[in-house]
């Protein structure tokens, strides 16, 4: 069964919001349940259950002490980044992109008396599409933190990391993206196991993204980027491509 | 007068060295941190000295050129040098002249003292070639290193920076460049009492260049700095601009209010319940038409609370505005500092911003989006927008790549050449759906 937390300090929006998602969840027998429906930040933290993956519906102009709809947004990431956030606003000029970015917030409700029902039981039926589809399809995630930063990218979007100009930066690349990190290419080798091959000191490709191999002259190319080859590399790839006929 | 071919080699030799001297000197006067990536471009330079040892040769044909073969000779060694400055460094003409000159002077004066050593210490001149000119080269490094270290590079920089009065640096540089090389030349007139006078006078002389060069820099850069704080005061009138309108769009908008009320309240009355609902749609709609859409904007902008970048973004919101691109831009939280030299911050905002309206402006319907969010020791920073032409992932971080062509993006290489001297930042890149995205995240350092 899913969570639902609910967190808005104004009472008759909260009570709105909880009969509605209610009523749908009896309606359509979801496996869902609303566990909390808070005032106030602290008591929804408190009735989180660490490590399960909920549903969470939060007011953005929630004022309670240093809390605030970004930061226990962000909080309850921590405790569970794979969760969905929904947040409730009163002002349509909320900075949603922002909130889409950093926490990747699901969808946004605007409150308005009439509207807010349906809003919120359409909003809970998207939610629940794709929490189905997700479990079909589990995707296997590179979790890329950067201390407090955290992006998901699939495993399967990874071509290849290269070591940047600058130290200890690495380039991340995927079809559509060079990301920027610091880690180190090493240590990277040894987490991602052998779908990841060392072809040179400063490259780590993706074994099924090789398009095409110049032994001759050292190089190989992934997405159609260029990447480096050195003599060890090619050993290793020789063994690979040896391996699987 | 014969030249042997013993005398062709000492030539070339003696050549070769004097260019690689200048090679030192040329990556010290423009603070080169990529040492080995010009050093790679250094093999068709090698060729110079060998084109010097061939002219030299024709020259001695024509007796009349004698007395100013040395100095066209020179002349035309500090041709050949700049036009590879300018493939090396993808300089234009007129930097690679100044910085060409500029390492020239060093080199020259550094050749000056050198024959006076030798001549005061080796007077039949019976010491190996080879040794001289390693002791010669390797004074070349030390001098450079120096440089590095007094960061004469960094100010030479600002002065090449300049784009407006480069041409007038270059001139000016020449001139100091074909004192060096006459004095250079007067070596050989000096009675030998006399030339510890003149080995102090050459290296008073060079110091003295070297400090101009800085004077000029620093003159520069705090011009620079007035001009800009100018530029600020006038951004911020019109931030308060704005913020007048909206006053002004209040009280207009409370007029209306009351007429729109005493119209409800009629309506109301009469039990108009269409018409009831109607004006009250007008009465949000024009809100937020007049007034919302100008308040969110200001609110975003009030957030920014560095004045060089708000002075940045709000020239370029004004820019696109007028040019008919679409901008959102999103600053949550104050943003009060960015642990980057906040000119080369606003240089690359700049720079970003001025490629997504560019690349905008291509499409149909034209849109950038700004995020700006300061959170927990961090700056983070997003810039999208959607394009219409083809993107060459292999190609693109290489110097002169853009969506429109090679040689038109200069931008993106220099937004890298800022960030290596960041080691707190990092910068994202992706295309996906039709969209091109930058995202930059400087963490605190302190």
């Amino acid at each position: 069964m899913i969570g639902i937390y609910l967190c808005d300090d104004e009472d008759v929006i909260r009570r709105q919001i909880q009969t509605a998602l209610e009523r749908k969840i009896f309606m359509e027998n979801y496996d869902m349940e609303v566990v909390c429906a808070a005032a106030g930040a602290q008591e929804l933290l408190d009735a989180v259950e660490n490590g399960k993956q909920g549903v969470y519906f939060l007011d953005v102009e929630l004022k309670d002490g240093e809390w605030d709809g970004f930061l226990l947004g962000r909080e309850l990431r921590r405790q569970d980044p794979h969760g969905t956030l929904v947040y409730i606003t009163g002002h349509e000029d909320l900075a949603w992109r922002t909130f889409q970015y950093h926490l990747e917030a699901f969808d946004y409700i605007v409150k308005e008396p009439e509207q807010i029902g349906p809003s919120v039981s359409r909003c809970l039926e998207e939610i629940h599409t794709r929490l189905i589809a997700e479990r079909q399809s589990p995707t296997e995630r590179f979790t890329l933190r950067t201390d407090e930063m955290t992006r998901h990218i699939p495993l399967r979007d990874i071509l290849f990391f290269e070591t940047a100009s600058a130290p200890h930066h690495i380039f991340l690349h995927t079809p559509g993206s060079r990301m920027d990190f610091l880690g180190s290419l090493n240590e990277l080798e040894t987490r991602l196991g052998n779908q990841f091959i060392r072809t040179h000191r400063a490259y780590l490709v993706a074994a099924d993204k090789i398009e095409a191999v110049d032994w001759k002259h050292n190089k190989l190319w992934a997405g159609g980027h260029e990447c480096l080859l050195s003599r060890a590399g090619k050993a290793k790839l020789r063994k690979i491509m040896g391996e699987k006929p | 007068m014969m030249l042997s071919l013993n005398d062709l080699l000492t030539g070339f030799l003696d050549t070769l060295t004097g260019h690689l001297a200048l090679a030192a000197y040329l990556l010290a006067v423009t603070d080169e941190r990529a040492v080995w990536r010009r050093l790679k471009k250094l093999p068709p330079l090698l060729l110079s000295p060998l084109i010097a040892v061939l002219l030299s040769v024709g020259l001695y044909a024509v007796p009349e050129l004698i007395m100013f073969q040395y100095y066209i000779l020179s002349f035309i060694i500090l041709m050949i040098v700049t036009f590879w400055v300018r493939w090396a460094w993808q300089f234009r003409f007129w930097q690679a002249f100044a910085a060409t000159c500029m390492a020239a002077i060093f080199q020259v004066a550094e050749s000056t003292l050198s024959r006076v050593l030798f001549w005061e210490t080796l007077p039949n001149e019976s010491s190996p070639l080879a040794a001289a000119l390693a002791i010669y080269l390797s004074i070349s490094i030390a001098v450079s290193l120096l440089l590095y270290r007094l960061r004469f590079g960094k100010w030479f920089r600002l002065l090449l920076d300049n784009t407006s009065e480069i041409r007038r640096i270059a001139l000016l540089l020449f001139t100091l460049e074909a004192v060096m090389e006459v004095s250079f030349r007067l070596v050989y007139g000096i009675q030998t009492q006399f030339l510890a006078f003149f080995y102090l006078l050459i290296a008073v002389m060079v110091i003295l260049m070297a400090m101009l060069v800085i004077y000029f820099a620093q003159r520069f850069d705090a011009l620079r700095k007035i001009k800009a704080q100018q530029n600020i005061i006038a951004r911020q009138r019109l931030y308060e601009q704005d913020l007048e309108m909206i006053r002004r769009e209040t009280r207009a908008f409370r007029h209306d209010y009351k007429n729109l009320l005493a119209g409800l309240s009629q309506q109301a009355a009469t039990g108009e319940l269409e018409g009831l609902r109607h004006t009250l749609a007008r009465l949000d709609a024009g809100f937020d038409l007049r007034l919302g859409n100008k308040i969110r904007a200001s609110v975003q902008i009030g957030n920014l609370q560095i004045p060089e970048v708000r002075s940045l973004l709000l020239n370029k919101l004004t820019v696109m505005r007028k040019e008919g691109v679409e901008c959102r831009l999103e600053v949550l939280y104050p943003v009060t500092a960015v642990d980057m030299d906040i000119w080369d911050f606003v240089r690359c905002l700049g720079i970003l911003t001025d490629n997504a309206m560019e690349a905008a402006s291509d499409t149909k319907q034209p849109w950038v989006e700004i995020l700006m969010l300061a959170q927990d020791r961090r700056v983070f920073l997003r810039i999208s927008n959607p394009y219409a032409n083809l993107i060459e992932p292999g190609k693109m971080w290489n110097d002169g790549w853009s969506t429109k062509g090679a040689g038109r993006g200069m931008g993106l290489s220099g937004y890298q050449h800022i960030l290596k001297n960041y080691p707190n930042a990092s910068p994202c890149t992706s295309w996906e759906n039709g969209v091109f995205v930058q995202e930059l995240t400087v963490e605190d350092r302190r």
